[in-house]
């Protein structure tokens, strides 16, 4: 065989030429959250750009970013679990049950019932074959059914819990609580998605099933997997939520679902699978986040930060949508 | 006709730094003449066009269109009435049919576009075409590609056209769109333009062309000879051989028994087959379109579930419906549609080779250097093109994306490999390569077994073919005494009476022809 290279090769320019897809979006949401902070700081500059707003703009952002970042390797698996939100209810609501034993006992209770949840979430479309969107709004009725009547229709009050409350309020180094979990969890599921051979099954499983099959990834426990993960994780969430609202609300949690697979959607996963993204989750929730935040104090009305949210998605997505085929 | 070519190349080099991507080419193209030009993947027939149109400068050696030098400029060449059609479409797809043939050259009036005149103008140009159906204000969006590729035609003739290069456009076409192209290319040649026509399938050139360049690692190896030429001659021009050497030595077989298949039965496509691997044999499995072949070697390797039977492994019981199983095993599996059931066509290179394997690289973190440095080897071994690793699978030609399944195995350490159809969508110089590795591997000690179509392929390449028909195995015959006529006699299933009464008749072409005994 020759060893002389093709001249198609010669039309290759090396890593140095524009960066990918995933990149690219998450550069231009970098590029939004500077724009959006920089707009902050010019229109409210005593009240915008001061640490202790910066602080609440994570801290609001955590609970949705936590779950976002478990919807990342949903989606990342072709996948949508719609249930996340009423999830968090049911699961603040079974740790609120529980919290007069103590507050891990809260603890343990939420993430396990959370975990439960998604179990049943993840039973049902990895071996009984139902499609996720139907399986998990099943999950997004029944979760919010269960925290009604679990609680009786009305708030557990966890002021008497400061382990709980600890969740919501407490500081580890100036750094609140809620925002060092969601960190935590961000960087833990950046290496288990770039880094670890689970990480790449679940791509590969969203990418391609069927190759994925061949290939020997196990697939059906990979899609068991990752609807656990979110109903875990919504368990975490329901814990930094009571714990900022000092009470477990069976009517919490509404629109979370949304506000999550928004967040993964602008950050660049596919919601075709195979591409996912934890840098541009996170990204996606920041720009929510900060949006949220200056509307705000700008004295806009919620319905408005409802519109502006949804003409994002939707030009996040229109973006995204390939130019051909 | 005149005389004078319309284009003549003479001498032409181009290096890229470390490539030389043209070393060499010389042709000419008469007026009214459809010149045909072959070659395998990366001979170097994309930068020969672009070098035509001018939109890359050679290194050396000339270009003339109608006796007169070329430079390299897109818009002297246009003006010198050469126009180029690309195998990606350059149509703007929102944009009527009118408006893609005038746009940059749109005609107007009082400053303001004279739609009405472009119109009219766009009529008449499809009527040259013969395609006066396509109305001009038709989005293009809207036809199905043999139209795009009509209106591309037809804005090319919106200016002055000499010399018409079109670059594969058959690539995208079914066969009787294909053929509305080749009547527009016949009429064109006709009004006495030349046309160059690059394709790297060998039975259009008789089909439209009046002689055939080819070109081969950058060099014309043989210019201008009659399109009545023989396909297996220009294989050998292609190649440097005949299609009978393509197959290297014959896998001997031999080895230990690797695989046993025993009355395995998936209704309704696969009845009750046994078979035997030993290593160091390529066992054929021939049959006709729903014979069941890749139906077998699905329920053997599990990705189908099965109805009865057992398939062993150095003697050990594979469970039903369990891929990962059968790879842990020994078995990989390069499945019929390599798009669709192999490769992830938006990763790297590498991570299409790791993914049956991505565990080996995990200590807690995946190490991803020594991933891609692993991955890298194979793809080396194996002389994938292009050799980065990290570009994604669907830039790969077919033969190339067929060795990134292949690799992926043999990272693996699988030592039986059942491949489906791995040369199906390849060009001639690629299979040769594939054959060779196929043989190689089996020289080392690997059992393949080769699900195909072309039964010449097999007959050059097995130790042993086995023949289904319907859902069952009927025949198991020797490969270097197999010639295609047998093998399709066992095949068809109206035949079945012959194969006990009939002699066989002399011949029977391919690279069973005059081989070993």
């Amino acid at each position: 065989m020759s060893t002389s290279v093709p001249p198609s090769h010669a039309r290759h320019l090396g890593p140095l030429a524009i960066p990918s897809g995933v990149q690219l979006q998450e550069y231009t949401l970098a590029g939004v959250i500077l724009v959006l902070v920089a707009v902050g700081a010019a229109l409210k500059p005593d009240t915008f750009p001061t640490a202790d707003n910066l602080r609440a703009v994570v801290t609001q952002a955590s609970v949705v970013g936590v779950l976002a970042i478990g919807m990342t390797f949903v989606i990342a698996t072709a996948g949508i679990d719609l249930s996340v939100g009423s999830v968090v209810a049911a699961a603040g609501v079974a740790g609120g049950l529980l919290v007069d034993n103590g507050s891990l006992a809260f603890i343990l209770g939420a993430i396990g019932f959370g975990l439960l949840l998604g179990l049943v979430n993840a039973t049902s479309i990895a071996y009984g074959r139902v499609i996720p969107f139907i399986a998990t709004l099943a999950m997004f009725a029944i979760a919010r059914g269960l925290a009604l009547q679990m609680s009786g229709k009305s708030p557990i009050s966890l002021l008497g819990s400061d382990g709980v409350r600890w969740f919501g309020t407490g500081k580890i180094l100036t750094v609140p609580v809620s925002v060092v979990v969601f960190l935590a969890i961000t960087i833990g599921g950046w290496i288990l998605l770039n880094r670890t051979r689970y990480g790449r099954h679940v791509v590969a499983v969203g990418g391609n099933r069927e190759a994925a099959r061949i290939a020997g990834v196990p697939v059906r426990r990979i899609i068991f997997s990752v609807y656990c993960m979110t109903g875990l994780l919504a368990g975490v969430a329901a814990v930094l939520l009571c714990g900022r609202l000092a009470s477990a609300s069976p009517v919490s949690g509404q629109l979370l679902e949304l506000d999550a697979i928004g967040a993964t959607v602008i950050g660049g996963t596919s919601l075709s699978g195979g591409k996912a993204t934890i840098v541009g989750t996170f990204l996606g929730v920041m720009v929510f986040a900060v949006i949220f935040n200056l509307l705000t104090q700008l004295n806009l009305a919620t319905e408005w930060q409802q519109i502006v949210k949804g003409v994002i998605i939707l030009a996040a997505v229109l973006i995204q949508r390939p130019g051909r085929d | 006709m005149d005389d004078t070519p319309i284009l003549q190349v003479s001498g032409l080099v181009k290096d890229y730094p470390g490539v030389r991507a043209l070393g060499g080419v010389d042709f000419d193209v008469l007026p009214g003449e459809v010149h045909c030009i072959v070659g395998p993947n990366g001979a170097g027939k994309s930068t020969l066009i672009k070098c035509i149109a001018g939109v890359i400068q050679p290194t050396s050696g000339e270009i003339r269109i109608d006796g007169e030098l070329v430079s390299a400029d897109p818009s002297a060449a246009l003006a010198q009435g050469v126009a180029t059609i690309y195998q990606e479409r350059d149509l703007v797809e929102d944009l009527s049919v009118s408006q893609n043939i005038f746009l940059g050259h749109e005609l107007r009036r009082w400053g303001l576009l004279d739609r009405a005149r472009m119109r009219r103008a766009t009529t008449e140009l499809l009527r040259r075409v013969n395609h006066e159906g396509i109305s001009p204000d038709i989005l293009v969006r809207d036809l199905r590609p043999a139209g795009q590729q009509i209106v591309s035609i037809a804005r090319a003739l919106s200016q002055h056209v000499r010399l018409l290069i079109m670059d594969e456009p058959s690539a995208i076409l079914d066969d009787t769109e294909i053929e509305t192209m080749f009547d527009v290319m016949r009429r064109l040649a006709a009004d006495g333009v030349g046309v160059v026509y690059i394709s790297h399938r060998l039975d259009e050139i008789r089909r439209i062309g009046d002689r055939v360049t080819v070109l081969t690692e950058g060099a014309t190896v043989a210019s201008g000879l009659p399109a009545s030429t023989p396909a297996d001659e220009l294989v050998r021009l292609m190649v440097g051989q005949e299609l009978s050497d393509l197959v290297p030595d014959r896998a001997v077989g031999g080895g230990e028994l690797l695989l046993e298949v025993k009355g395995i039965t998936r209704l309704p496509d696969v009845k009750n087959v046994s078979f035997e691997l030993r290593a160091g044999e390529v066992l054929g499995i021939a049959g006709l379109v729903g014979a069941g072949r890749s139906e077998l070697l699905r329920a053997v390797y599990g990705v189908d579930d099965r109805d009865a039977g057992e398939v062993l492994v150095d003697g050990n019981r594979l469970p039903p419906n369990r891929p990962d199983r059968a790879i842990a095993a020994g078995l990989g599996l390069a499945p019929e549609d390599r798009k669709s059931q192999a490769l992830l066509l938006g990763w790297s290179l590498t991570k299409n080779v790791t993914l049956a394997d991505i565990g080996r690289f995990q200590r807690i973190v995946l190490r991803v250097r020594a991933e891609r440095a692993a991955a890298e080897e194979q793809l080396r071994a194996l002389q994938t093109k292009p050799d980065d690793s990290e570009r994604p699978a669907q830039e790969l030609s077919g033969g190339n994306q067929q060795k990134v399944v292949l690799a992926r195995w043999l990272l693996r350490r699988s030592r039986i490999l059942l491949l489906d159809e791995p040369t199906r969508g390849v060009d001639v110089s690629a299979k040769a390569e594939l054959y060779r590795i196929i043989t190689e591997l089996a020289a080392q000690g690997f059992g393949v077994v080769v699900v195909s179509s072309e039964i010449e392929e097999l007959c050059g390449l097995c130790t042993r073919i086995l023949v289904m028909r319907e859902g069952e195995l009927v025949a198991d015959l020797e490969g270097s005494q197999a010639t295609e006529l047998d093998v399709l006699r066992h095949a068809m299933p109206s035949t079945q009476e012959m194969v006990a009464t009939s002699t066989p008749p002399t011949g029977g072409r391919g690279p069973t022809d005059g081989e070993e005994t």
